[in-house]
């Protein structure tokens, strides 16, 4: 694109800057920074346009050169655009300096291996220190106004790079003294001395040897970056945070310079506070803000060296210069301040905070500094507001608040009164003419007075439950306080309940002290309206919010009364939200009544819906359940809709939830017991769980269906009986047991989980045949024996023994079962199997390690797994 | 120290936006705030994870007039601003912008602008520091009481205001070229530009653009307010209040002049307390420095006379504020207002002091009805003076003149009946409600003060070429001077 005309150029900018970030999307936005660059050595544009153009790059440069080889590029084009200028005075040469350093800086471009840094800061030190740089560089009447510029450039680098002019700390203490401005001089030096301090012990630069060093910027060579820290991360704050809050952080306690560094550092601080009243009030603070952090902790600097510059200050009335003492008594302490001294300087703080020549935002920043103030011994916790200790209520007289200050100096005078009233219990019985409770009392009155005003602007209103709070925050465990105030809040409800959303937020923010009481007054307040006021909506919502166990059946009386006028969807619903709020804390006989009749009463389907919801709640669910099923869930994050809200809360609640395994189950010990195979179960409780319910399915439905066992409540570490599961085989054969379990937790939420299934052996399912009687026993197993065949089946299996031999097999696991026994070689072992099979085993001890079994079954498909378990046996062994 | 962002933003209540940028290049539809960018890169290093960056004009101006609670709806209780416990002690602000929150914000409102800049903290903002302990805050508030003083300095219309508005952008770009501010005096920024060619010597404070060169004057004038709060009730005190401004004007040749000007009091004048000088003051006796009317008066208290050595900036200064306790108010009145059916009946009356100069260059009561109709029908005697009535403004004003009578006491009774309201037209005042109401005196006296102080012409000493000619001018003025109906409740105020 070819160079642009005034106009074209105003037109572009403008579209620039009505949305920079559109205007760079738009594919000729990305021309811009190159037009701009070389548009600016167009000789055909005015100075105008030009400086309308670096203006622009000061305020975008991230914009118009994003990366740091676009801003190097810019850099180097601006600087060389500087030395093209003609010699006659143009306004260009400051903005060109402006312009060049921002677009490094802010391009991330500024460091050892940039061209135009390299460039950039010997000029700068140059102009600066007032060389002759040529002709390129202006008249000579111009010199002074770049040469302030040049500090200013200098100073933004500094800050940016701490440790990037410590080579020239000598250089510039040597131009402090010279002729050149004063106030540049100052506090670049003071910037770089400070930044010095910092970073000169790592670095191991002596600061004497750069406190004294006189080089010539234009001939030193290449620029020393020894001192820079590399990287951002050791950027440093200019100003010091509070010492209190970050006490042993920064680098600069514990520093011990040697004797002639410390003279070399007084001479050089003395130097910069001497002329401090040639700077502007501006400048003077920053000036203290950076010398008093550079000094603080560092052996061998008396901060006594300011405190000829205090008196002065303390007269001022320039909120920067009372700041900065702030800032020195934060810094020194009692070092610098002894207790008449900070006396003195809390008297003229107290006085600057009320003085009726200085604005309100002044008052309100002396204000807060009141409650922040740096106490050389203070009491209180660190980081919260209190009033000094100094600061005697006689102090505060014209500190108090009135009706007539505007609402925030209200507040701010507030909040100091209740620090008064809490600390000065006890000087209340004095009798003074006016205490500040009485003071407290008289305007929170005015206060309520004024919200109650028909008509008025809610900002009224907004500031007296601003000041409620405020007042119970600060003097809950006072009842004489909170008392009046609660009933003035409730006198103001009657006045005007349009202000409820108002009532409910308190309630929502203060706690029990105020909250408690001020709920029952409320209460009385809106159940004791006939229900068919005006402001029916108001007391409806204030209503939910209060609504308790306590006075039921006035609250009752008052809903039913109200139930008739309810005829918008809306005032149902906020009826609805009120019995719901009843619901939860328990309900009660009447307000099923209620509800019942709502039911059929409301005109809105929606409104009778949620009525019949609620009394079929009310109904079928016991109180702590209920109270759980309505409230909010926990879960759910918070939505705008509160009807999604409520609809999340009943979900939760009376659907059954997913939940992990509560407990653990395993099959115990056998035990023989009746006409069925009783599996019994052992149960341990992972955590307290309620109403068990274990649902059992077995897997191919080879046994007849099981039965739910219910258990009341398991709690871990309790030992639970243990459960008996009578299963009805179909089959003879083992199985696999589902399990599932339905249980209610503490919270009320029921909860489904599905454990780990249990099996069922084989021998699970044994039974013994009834006894014979004495004496018939081997009679009675031969006849069983061969009534086995021709149907059944019959097999022989070796089974290995160990070193005891058959007894304690058989004693072991065949025990109920045996029929005959001639220990310890000879059992004949006869098992029931239901529903109606047997298996006979005739096991006899052979010689060396085994036995010889022989088996006889009347159901064949009995024979493999008989022939499993006898292995299994054997195994085992 | 420095600041990240600055914005002027004129308040314009009933329109759309309620508020305009009102920084200007000069460019036809140009906006903006100003931005430093080598600011923000440093704001991004000290903040860290807590960076939150200037947002675009269209959110920061919806915000900050939301947070400053000029958006003209208030018509719902909105939680984000009307909740109890969203408390703000300072014109420090938090705005919501984006899900994040920008802050500190500092931004007041004053005669329809609102002046807003975001000081750069240098450390991490969460948690958020103290505000004490940030130094770019004071040096923000002082920038923008700097563009205030510079806009409305001397400021007689609207014209002059956008030539004004218009300069801005250069002179901040020359007081604050990269966010840290060198000066706050706009005015001597101004000079700063124009003196730009001259050389300058030595030693030059950065206060004073140049030096100057003519006829050697010094102008002091002292103006005094006094306000009070009248109850005429038993348990209530009344109370009032002086507050001097000691304004000079120093043409001098040379660098640094010295000149030392001393206040003087007459005998049983009323000692002056709570001095605040300006910066240029080199030293303060310590018994001005102590002087204050935190402490109970005593016969001991310094009475002068006050010494104010000083080396004078080019412009006119503010030289120090005081000040002070005078025994009686100059005049002592009381309002009674009677409710009477549908009428009022109200009785003033007023006595000026006899130790007050009777030669007002104007004297006026107020007298308002707030919340109430227009005044339909008036009946009244004034033993003094002319009544005028502003029916729909429901305000009668008395005007008494230039002298009281010999007596030094005059009275008004009358009845006022008044119309149906009307939510428009009549004003509404949150005060005033019931009975609760006032009258408010305005008046002026020149070559006068209260407390009797005056610069010595004789005792102004000047350390500079020539023989200065010397100008005194004194004149006492009301200001919030309110005397309350004595049948109902008023507010108090302390101090």
């Amino acid at each position: 694109m070819g160079p642009l005309s005034r106009e074209a150029w105003a037109q572009r900018l403008a579209a620039f800057r009505a949305s920079p970030s559109a205007f760079m999307a738009d594919p000729e936005g990305e021309d811009l920074g190159r037009d701009l660059l070389s548009d600016l050595r167009n000789e055909k544009l005015s100075e105008q346009t030009k400086v309308s153009l670096l203006v622009l790059s000061l305020e975008y440069p991230v914009q118009l050169w994003p990366d740091a080889p676009a801003a190097e590029v810019a850099a180097t084009s601006l600087l060389d655009t500087l030395v093209l200028l003609p010699p006659r005075l143009s306004a260009l040469r400051r903005l060109l300096l402006l312009a060049a350093t921002t677009a490094l800086v802010a391009g991330g471009a500024l460091g050892p291996t940039s061209g135009a840094s390299c460039r950039l800061l010997p000029l700068l030190l140059g102009l600066a220190s007032g060389s002759d740089l040529g002709p390129g560089f202006g008249p000579t009447s111009e010199q002074r106004s770049l040469q302030a510029t040049a500090c200013e450039c200098l100073r933004e680098l500094e800050s940016c790079k701490p440790g990037l002019l410590g080579g020239a700390l000598g250089l510039l203490r040597g131009l402090l003294g010279q002729a050149g401005p004063v106030q540049p001089f100052s506090l670049l030096l003071a910037l770089a001395l400070r930044n010095t301090l910092l970073v000169q012990s790592r670095a191991g630069a002596g600061l004497r040897g750069l406190l004294m060093a006189g080089i010539s910027p234009t001939r030193g060579g290449p620029w020393d970056w020894t001192l820079v820290e590399e990287g951002d991360a050791h950027l440093q704050p200019q100003a010091p945070s509070w010492p209190a809050a970050e006490e042993g952080e920064h680098g600069l306690e514990a520093q011990e310079p040697s004797p002639e560094e410390a003279r070399e550092l007084r001479a050089a601080v003395a130097q910069l506070l001497d002329t401090t009243y040639l700077l502007t009030p501006v400048a003077q603070a920053q000036l203290l803000w950076l010398l008093g952090w550079a000094l603080r902790g560092l052996q061998g600097q008396p901060p006594a060296l300011f405190k000829p510059q205090l008196v002065r200050l303390l007269g001022t009335a320039q909120l920067t210069l009372l700041h900065a003492v702030l800032a020195l008594k934060a810094a020194f302490g009692e070092a610098l301040f002894t207790a008449q001294d900070e006396a003195l300087l809390l008297r003229r703080l107290t006085l600057a905070a009320q003085h009726p020549a200085l604005p309100l935002p002044t008052h309100l920043f002396y204000l807060h500094c009141l409650l922040s103030f740096p106490e050389n011994w203070p009491l209180g916790p660190e980081g919260e507001e209190a009033a000094p200790l100094l600061l005697r209520p006689q102090l505060c007289h014209g500190l108090l608040p009135s009706l007539l200050h505007d609402p925030m100096a209200l507040l701010a005078r507030l909040h100091l009164l209740c620090l008064l009233c809490a600390e000065d219990e006890e000087e209340e019985e004095k009798g003074l003419v006016q205490s500040p409770r009485g003071s407290l009392e008289e305007l929170m009155a005015g206060l309520q007075q004024r919200a109650a005003l028909e008509g008025g602007p809610r900002a009224l209103a907004t500031l007296c439950f601003q000041a409620s709070y405020l007042v119970a925050r600060c003097l809950a465990g006072q009842p004489t306080v909170l008392t009046p105030l609660i009933h003035g809040l409730a006198q103001l409800y009657r006045a005007r309940p349009m202000l409820a959303p108002h009532f409910v937020d308190l309630l929502d923010q203060v706690g029990p002290e105020l909250g408690e009481p001020l709920r029952a007054l409320l209460r009385q307040e809106v159940v004791s309206r006939p229900g068919r006021d005006e402001a029916l909506r108001w007391h409806l919502q204030m209503l939910a919010k209060v609504a308790d166990g306590s006075a039921q059946s006035a609250t009752l009386s008052f809903l039913q009364a109200a139930a008739a006028h309810c005829t918008a969807w809306d005032l149902q619903q906020a009826l609805l939200r009120v019995c719901r709020a009843l619901l939860q804390v328990g309900g009660g006989d009447g307000l099923a009544d209620l509800l019942q009749a709502l039911a059929r009463q409301l005109e809105d389907p929606d409104g009778r819906d949620h009525a019949r919801l609620y009394y079929i709640l009310l109904a079928h669910l016991a109180g702590p359940k209920l109270g759980v099923a309505l409230a909010p869930s926990l879960t759910a994050p918070a939505l705008a809709s509160s009807l999604v809200a409520e609809n999340q809360g009943f979900a939760a609640a009376l659907m059954v939830q997913e939940a992990p395994a509560p407990i653990r189950l395993s099959v115990g010990s056998r035990e023989i017991k009746g006409p069925l195979p009783v599996l019994q179960l052992q149960v341990e409780a992972l955590e307290s769980i309620y109403s068990l319910e274990l649902r059992f399915r077995v897997e191919g439905q080879i046994y007849a269906p099981l039965d739910p066992v219910h258990m009341p409540c398991l709690c871990p570490g309790r030992p639970a009986h243990p459960l008996l599961l009578p299963l009805q085989p179909r089959r003879p054969a083992p199985a696999r047991l589902d399990v599932h379990a339905l249980y209610t937790v503490p919270t009320g939420l029921t909860c489904h989980a599905h454990l780990p299934p249990l099996s069922v052996n084989f021998s699970d399912l044994f039974l013994p045949f009834p006894h014979p009687p004495e004496g018939t026993g081997p009679g009675f197993f031969e006849e069983l024996w061969h009534s086995c065949l021709p149907e059944g089946a019959e097999s022989r299996v070796w089974c290995p023994l160990g070193p005891q031999g058959l007894e304690p097999l058989v004693s072991h696991h065949l025990e109920p079962f045996v029929m005959v026994a001639q220990p310890p070689t000879i059992y004949c072992v006869a098992i029931r199997l239901p529903p109606n099979s047997r298996l006979l085993l005739r096991l006899e001890a052979a010689q060396g390690d085994g036995a010889s079994v022989a088996l006889r079954t009347d159901d064949w498909a009995v024979l493999p797994l008989a022939g499993d378990y006898l292995r299994g046996l054997s195994a085992a062994v | 120290m420095a600041q990240r962002a600055v914005w002027l933003i004129s308040h314009e209540p009933r329109t759309a936006l309620c508020g305009t940028v009102r920084f200007s290049r000069g460019w036809p539809g140009d906006s903006g705030c100003l931005r430093y960018p080598t600011v923000e890169k440093r704001a991004r290093v000290f903040n860290g994870a807590s960076y939150v960056s200037i947002p675009e004009d269209g959110p920061f101006l919806k915000a900050l007039l939301f947070e400053l609670r000029l958006l003209d709806d208030d018509k719902d209780f909105v939680e984000s601003r009307d909740s109890c416990s969203r408390i703000n002690k300072t014109s420090i602000y938090g705005l919501p912008i984006g899900g994040e929150e920008l802050w500190p914000v500092v931004a007041f409102l004053k005669s329809g602008m609102i002046y807003a800049c975001v000081p750069l903290v240098e450390q991490t903002l969460s948690p958020r520091p103290p505000l004490i302990s940030i130094s770019g805050i004071s040096q923000g508030f002082e920038l923008l009481f700097g563009i205030q003083d510079f806009l409305y300095s001397g400021q007689k219309n609207d014209t002059e205001l956008s030539i004004k508005l218009s300069q801005l952008p250069d002179l901040l770009l020359q007081a604050c070229p990269f966010g840290t501010i060198l000066d706050a005096n706009l005015q001597n920024s101004l000079d700063n530009i124009h003196f730009a060619s001259v050389t300058q010597p030595q030693k030059q404070p950065a206060w004073k653009a140049g030096t100057y060169k003519g006829k050697p004057q010094v102008s002091i004038s002292i103006t005094e307010k006094v306000k009070s709060m009248q109850y005429d009730k038993q348990d209530i005190a009344d109370t009032w209040q002086v507050v001097g401004t000691v304004t000079c004007k120093c043409d001098l040749e040379g660098i640094m002049p010295n000149v030392t000007i001393s206040l003087s009091l007459p005998t049983n004048g009323s000692p002056l307390q709570d001095v605040l000088v300006h910066p240029c003051v080199t030293s303060l006796d310590s018994a001005i420095l102590t002087s204050s009317s935190i402490d109970a008066m005593d016969d001991s208290a310094f009475s002068g006379p006050y010494k104010f050595p000083f080396t004078p900036p080019l412009e006119s200064f503010n030289l120090c504020y005081y000040t002070s306790q005078v025994p009686v108010p100059p005049i002592l009145g009381f309002y009674q207002v009677k409710e009477e059916e549908i009428q009022l009946r109200i009785t003033v009356n007023l006595k000026l002091h006899e130790s007050v100069k009777n030669n007002f260059e104007f004297c006026e009561a107020h007298i308002p009805f707030y919340n109430r109709g227009p005044v339909t029908h008036l009946e009244y005697k004034v033993s003094f003076g002319q009544l005028e009535v502003f029916r729909e403004k429901s305000l009668l004003v008395w005007i008494i003149g230039q002298k009281f009578p010999k007596s030094m006491e005059i009275s008004l009774s009358g009845t006022v009946t008044f119309g149906a309201r009307s939510h428009e037209k009549q004003p509404f005042d949150p005060i005033c409600i019931g009975g609760t109401a006032y009258l408010k005196l305005h008046f002026r006296i020149l070559d006068y003060t209260l407390t009797g102080c005056y610069a010595d012409q004789h005792s102004v000493q000047v350390f500079a070429s020539g023989k200065p000619k010397i100008s005194a001018h004194r004149k006492l003025i009301s200001s919030d001077y309110y005397i309350w109906n004595s049948k109902a409740p008023a507010p108090v105020t302390y101090g």
